[in-house]
């Protein structure tokens, strides 16, 4: 174990020196600055933006969690996460199709307009999820208050 | 100072808890981590046959069939590419509470695996980002998009094998199922004595734990009345939300080169038959700069051989056999598009000049670009499929698409289809 740890931080470390190099001897000063500048900006925007919004979401889905069974919020959860990791690509996407792209057959798709139907369809998949949930577990609770 | 340390310790000792999850735990790191980590490999293998058959070292030569060999390894890498968008937001999810790891620096050894972590996370998150918007032909970037991607890649597999050397511990002991999940790292005392007890006393201590005045009070009281999901449901629930975006995100871009799912190619920023005669294009005529040129009457096809040369104008080439071949355009972008191409075989266009099997150079009118000249190695040019071809989709060829003439050859990335093409000679 040792050894192979070893060799791997050692092989690791060679292949991320080769790719230094390879970085600072194809690009400009500034252009490396702007490698870095980039780098540090997402990862300010996973660590600092994006994350907090995630846990605050979560914080309070857990709280409903006093109120609401914890499936259909796992249920919602699920949604919500589908459509934000779709939006992260679609999002940018909408930004490269107004900037009018090089030619016509480049991002010929209504992309604003599907992203929309796909939030609808996992508002309410999800909706109609939890609805069978519920009136499932309602029956169980009515079947185990008859029986006793 | 005190004050200082004691405010920070507080505050990430709030994020901790904030972030405490049943599915946060090492086997779930491992597991995702897993299934990042050949994903990325996937990527970076892919990329390199791509990198390297565009820029081949002398002693390298690649397969010209099967004809999908191109189309494959760039759909698979672009697709790859977008699964790990889900991938590694669920990784990093799963590892947040992390970040917040008290002290934040304990040793020097540790200092230098955050740093690891740190450039790993970093550049793994921009190639992510900087492959994105070059499918989408958008780069705002302030350097090359091309040099970053190849460096950035050796940076990442690197960093891939240095945590991986650091982790194996953790990872052959969550390898298997069945044992406890285990505790993250941040949640581990592995402090000294003193500070141990000191911990213990913190938790005990009500108001350090929970301290209810302030905003971090009130933050505190929060978390502690909202009470966690129950384990199961709470890992289901990540296991469901990584697998389905990852399907969702993958299933709805994939169709622009994986025809079956074309149809619900909803957000792969090409589509399958869009294009002039049903093929989409990069370069056009007008980038090209080639427009006046291509529609010239007296266009010509300079044919250079070691001892003899032949200049065919469009009627001496339709005069010649033609061959009609089924060939995909398969872009370095991960989009492909399957057509049928008819035209002169390459190989029956050489022997004019008495050559077979040769590698040769293949020019462009285009007078810029980087990929107005091209080498096509021997095994290509004597495939009986790689044609000059004149018409496409059963048309005379679109100029978008390179008229007069054109390369289509089988297992070749688009870029190397040369478009509008002026002389081919043999390289000797």
């Amino acid at each position: 174990m040792k050894a192979a740890r070893a060799a791997l931080i050692l092989l690791g470390v060679g292949t991320v020196v080769g790719g230094a190099v390879q970085l600072l001897t194809t690009q400009r000063t500034d252009q490396i600055v702007g490698v870095a500048i980039w780098i540090l900006g997402v990862i300010v925007v996973h660590d600092a933006v994006l994350s907090p919004i995630v846990l605050f979401v979560s914080l309070a889905m857990r709280r409903a969690g006093k109120r609401v069974p914890w499936a259909v919020l796992g249920l919602i959860e699920v949604a919500l996460v589908i459509g934000a990791v779709v939006s992260l690509f679609v999002v940018p996407e909408l930004f490269a199709q107004a900037k009018s792209p090089a030619n016509p057959t480049i991002l010929t798709g209504d992309y604003g307009l599907r992203l929309v139907v796909l939030w609808v369809t996992l508002i309410v998949v999800a909706a109609a999820g939890s609805m069978v949930y519920l009136l499932r577990n309602r029956q169980k609770v009515r079947e185990s208050t008859s029986q006793t | 100072m005190l004050w200082f340390a004691s405010g920070m310790r507080r505050l990430l000792f709030l994020a901790r808890a904030g972030l405490v999850s049943p599915a946060r735990t090492p086997r779930r790191a491992v597991v995702l981590g897993r299934l990042l980590g050949g994903a990325f490999l996937l990527c970076f293998a892919t990329g390199l046959v791509s990198h390297f058959i565009q820029h081949p070292a002398a002693w390298m030569g690649f397969p010209n069939q099967p004809f999908w060999i191109y189309q494959l390894n760039q759909g698979v890498h672009v697709a790859t590419g977008i699964l790990c968008i889900p991938l590694i937001l669920g990784k990093l999810w799963t590892v947040y509470p992390d970040l917040f790891s008290y002290p934040p620096v304990r040793s020097i050894g540790q200092l230098l695996e955050r740093g690891s972590i740190a450039v790993f996370v970093g550049s793994s998150l921009l190639q992510l980002v900087i492959g994105v918007l070059n499918i989408f032909q958008f780069l705002p970037l302030p350097f090359y998009f091309l040099q970053v991607h190849y460096a950035l890649s050796f940076v990442i597999i690197g960093s891939l094998a240095i945590h991986i050397g650091v982790k194996l511990p953790v990872i052959s002991r969550h390898w298997r199922r069945g044992r406890p999940e285990g505790v993250l790292e941040a949640y581990l005392d592995d402090e000294d004595d003193t500070e141990r007890s000191h911990r213990q006393d913190d938790r005990l201590d009500p108001t350090y734990a929970s301290p209810t005045r302030g905003l971090t009070g009130r933050v505190m009281t929060f978390i502690d009345s909202t009470p966690p999901p129950p384990a199961k449901v709470s890992r289901r629930t990540v296991i469901a939300a990584v697998g389905l975006s990852a399907v969702t995100l993958v299933g709805t871009t994939v169709g622009q080169t994986l025809t079956p799912l074309d149809s619900v190619n909803f957000f792969g920023p090409r589509k399958k038959g869009d294009g002039p005669q049903g093929v989409p294009i990069n370069r056009t005529s007008k980038q090209a700069d080639v427009r006046t040129s291509a529609l010239d009457p007296a266009w010509v096809l300079t044919v250079v051989g070691a001892a003899d040369r032949r200049v065919l104008d469009l009627a001496a080439l339709r005069a010649m056999p033609q061959t009609t071949v089924r060939l995909p355009i398969a872009c370095v972008e991960g989009w492909s598009q399957m057509a049928n191409w008819r035209g002169v075989r390459l190989a029956e266009l050489i022997a004019l000049v008495g050559e077979s099997d040769v590698p040769v150079r293949l020019r462009s009118l285009e007078e810029r670009g980087p990929y107005k000249t091209t080498t096509m190695d021997a095994n290509f040019v004597s495939d009986p499929t790689t044609l000059v071809a004149l018409e496409l989709n059963g048309e005379t060829l679109d100029l978008e698409h390179g008229y007069p003439a054109r390369i289509i050859a089988p297992g070749r990335p688009g870029v190397l289809q040369t478009k509008w093409l002026s002389i081919v000679e043999v390289i000797r």
